[in-house]
């Protein structure tokens, strides 16, 4: 009896020695990928989503990392705040340490709940832009080119290429949003520290409808025009530019244009257009040539192969791409598991990262989650986005300027 | 049988005067407060911040709404505005310094004011008109709050919600703003209860059945529609503030748009139009089965027995959803609230087979 006790025990032990063992080798890391795919970001959540999925199939087909898997939660929450908490409630408790939403109200109404539980929230091209100083938002990765560092960088496209600032009449043509107002405050300061006139013409969301809004910019007659909006919103945006008498290359977008808006317009008559981009466009990158041969050629792929290299699947591929090497890093120093405070570490710790020249690179540390602020201007040729600058970051200190002057009043409030 | 009428005898007029007289549908109540009160011990924390917290609220939301679209007749297509207002201005006060128990009252003050000033729309227009009214309120306070950064919070257009007490204790952890949510929501039920056998009710009804009636048999119309805007949007004020504070602990105009309005109409319609029974059933429904549903669908789809794409499967939900309110209003176009009234005709006569009713 006491032997058959001691070989149960023995038997016992080596049984949760070796679970323990295989747990440790297979412990997933769990990224929360709580997006909108039916109602206002549709327009890019699918090849946004496929991107990103078909990331994580590349990772976890090597190994993973460090022989953890990473496994992506993928949850619609509509756009709608009630149902971005519960989703994030519900991976929270099933041990994720990333989420991202994807959604700039839904995301907003998250901060306080990932700061409170030390659980990252990337909000790459959404989101809060204050949110860059990680001294007040210790959990929270812009990743990206904040919307202020954005309408910095159209501008000072137009300083270098486009005949100097002073004197140029510019016309912001946006959303009637928070979304559209927010480079306001920079794109004013500007206009006073350039010395150029800056007027702005809101249209009602969701924007299928802005003829009234051009025929006040025609009178304007503005040298440039930003346009800022999303979606549906942006092609009207341009059609409705070009039939006010603006030339094609008179015009800047925020980085939400893309090939599917352009066809919209007319490949041919779009020619010209240019915006910003904060991810490469296409399929001539290493990192999305390798997709291509090891996942989607493989039969693995999460969606249509011909969404592969557009703009916003690669942004969803990037996204995905500092966050796994934020976790490879984390776990490195730190050892498993990975947990979410960790895992900001492992943000900090990202140096010059450019995923294989997917994305300008991203350097982040305890004070700076926005990463550098980097982009370049992408001009469309009829058939393809064309970068016409390298990337680079432009006023950058006027950009902090905002950002810490948002950030102390969301301090003082909390 | 569950509902036994017999061998009730009420000898007093308190008590056959009384919300429940029957015993069985007091003790539903009682089980239900009880429940409701041990919610924080008997659900995990997932279940109790996101489904029954927000469920309660937006019941407060309703219940206030069905006030004013069931009981006094006046449609209103932009009550998500009228609890921004109040979300907002309890934030602002409290900023301000103003303790949050006022705070919450000025809230709901302000927004019963403007209410009452987009509401007075209803002396004059009835039906389809006085929704173009209150669709005008919607935009109007949606288009303030987003230009007027003093309002919104500057160019992040979010404000966070400030650490409060409420009657001593702080507003801090998800139990306390759950019992706050909870206190909130039955003062609603028990108002529009109460409010229902009152004068005022009576009243309010009158209007809603025909209103120059209502004005024949001595009932002031101008002043009862005007109290009906003012007191649903009091109460929808302050659950707007609950919702900011105990709920989303931050506020973006996004969250009080119109299809929130919609929302907050649909769960009166599905629910049934003046009950308060229907209230909590249509805030339930709407608020929580597309979540329900979403959680099947990922749950079926992870199991191998829905491959489908990703699009898709996230649209199955919206479309199951949609069957489903058109089922139930094809099954009882009286909503909710009374597939359970037949249920309980059913039985308060059995086993004879005719109701009354």
């Amino acid at each position: 009896m006491k032997r058959f006790i001691k070989g149960l025990a023995a038997a016992a032990v080596l049984t949760t020695a070796g679970l323990g063992a295989a747990q440790a080798q297979k412990a997933p890391i769990k990224f929360g990928l709580l997006l909108d795919f039916t109602a206002v970001y549709t327009f890019l959540t699918n090849e946004y989503s496929q991107g990103q999925r078909d990331y994580l199939t590349l990772i976890n087909d090597q190994g993973g990392i460090n022989g953890h898997r990473v496994e992506g939660i993928v949850v619609d929450h509509g756009n709608q705040p009630q149902r971005g908490i519960e989703a994030y409630n519900r991976v929270s408790r099933d041990g994720a340490v990333l989420v991202d939403f994807l959604s700039t109200p839904v995301s907003r109404a998250m901060v306080n709940r990932v700061l409170d539980d030390k659980i990252v929230m990337i909000t790459a091209l959404h989101g809060r832009g204050d949110a860059s100083d990680g001294e007040v938002f210790p959990y929270i990765f812009p990743l990206m080119a904040t919307y202020w560092s954005q309408a910095a960088l159209l501008a000072e496209y137009i300083e270098q290429h486009g005949g100097g600032l002073k004197g140029k009449k510019i016309a912001h043509v946006y959303i009637d949003s928070p979304f559209g107002r927010e480079p306001l405050p920079i794109l004013q300061d500007l206009a006073k520290e350039k010395g150029f006139d800056l007027r702005t013409f809101p249209y009602a969301s969701p924007g299928n409808e802005q003829s009234a809004t051009w025929s006040e910019v025609r009178r304007f007659r503005p040298d440039y025009v930003f346009i800022w909006g999303a979606g549906g919103g942006q092609s009207v945006s341009v059609r409705e530019a070009i039939r006010n008498g603006i030339k094609p290359d008179q015009i800047l977008s925020v980085v939400w244009l893309a090939e599917t808006d352009m066809r919209t317009v007319g490949e041919q008559r779009a020619k010209g257009v240019k915006r910003f981009e904060a991810v490469a466009t296409g399929t001539d990158l290493p990192l999305i040539k390798e997709i291509l041969a090891k996942v989607v050629d493989a039969g693995k792929g999460a969606g249509p192969r011909e969404n592969v290299g557009t703009t916003y699947y690669n942004i969803g591929v990037a996204t995905m791409a500092a966050s796994v090497e934020a976790a490879r890093l984390a776990l490195e120093k730190f050892g498993a598991p990975l947990t979410g405070d960790k895992l900001r570490q492992g943000f900090e710790m990202i140096k010059d990262f450019d995923a294989q020249g997917l994305m300008p690179p991203v350097t982040f540390s305890q004070k700076d989650h926005q990463g550098g602020g980097r982009g370049r201007v992408s001009q469309w040729n009829g058939s393809a986005w064309e970068p016409v600058t390298d990337w680079h970051a432009a006023y950058q200190e006027l950009v902090w300027r905002e950002i810490h002057r948002d950030s102390a009043k969301f301090k003082e409030s909390r | 049988m569950f509902y036994r009428l017999s061998g009730i005898h009420h000898t007093r007029y308190e008590s056959a005067r009384q919300l429940w007289p029957i015993p069985m549908d007091r003790w539903q109540i009682y089980v239900l407060l009880a429940l409701g009160l041990a919610a924080p011990l008997l659900f995990s924390g997932l279940y109790l911040t996101s489904y029954l917290l927000p469920w309660l609220i937006m019941s407060a939301a309703a219940l206030s709404l069905t006030l004013l679209m069931g009981i006094a007749g006046q449609l209103h297509f932009g009550f998500a505005a009228v609890m921004a207002i109040g979300a907002y201005s309890s934030i602002h006060l409290v900023r301000a310094g103003v303790p949050f128990e006022l705070a919450l009252l000025g809230a709901g003050a302000i927004a019963a004011v403007i209410g009452s000033v987009f509401g007075a729309a209803a002396l004059r227009v009835k039906g389809l008109y006085l929704v173009m009214a209150t669709l005008a309120m919607q935009y109007l306070v949606d288009w303030t709050i987003i230009n007027v950064p003093a309002i919104s919070g500057g160019a992040q257009a979010t404000l966070q919600t400030p650490a409060v007490r409420f009657l001593f204790m702080p507003l801090a952890s998800d139990v306390s703003r759950y019992y706050l949510a909870l206190g909130w929501v039955v003062l609603v039920t028990l108002l529009i209860l109460n409010i229902k056998r009152t004068s005022l009710g009576r009243a309010l009804v009158a209007v809603r059945d025909k209103d120059f009636a209502a004005a024949v048999i001595g009932v002031d119309t101008v002043k009862y529609k005007l109290l009906a805007f003012f007191t649903s949007s009091f109460l929808g004020g302050v659950t707007g503030a609950v919702l900011a504070f105990c709920y989303y602990r931050a506020v973006t105009p996004e969250q009080f748009t119109f299809n929130v309005s919609i929302q907050l109409v649909a769960m009166v319609l599905v629910g049934g139009l003046g009950s308060v029974l229907g209230a909590y059933l249509g805030a339930g429904f709407v608020l929580l089965v597309p979540i329900v549903l979403t959680n099947v669908v990922a749950f079926l789809a992870g199991a191998g027995w829905l491959s489908v794409s990703t699009n898709l499967l996230a649209h199955i939900p919206l479309m199951v959803y949609g069957a489903l309110i058109i089922g139930f209003l094809l099954f009882e176009p009286l909503g909710l609230a009374k597939i359970y009234d037949n249920i309980r005709n059913y039985f308060l006569v059995w086993p004879f087979r005719h109701s009354r009713s």
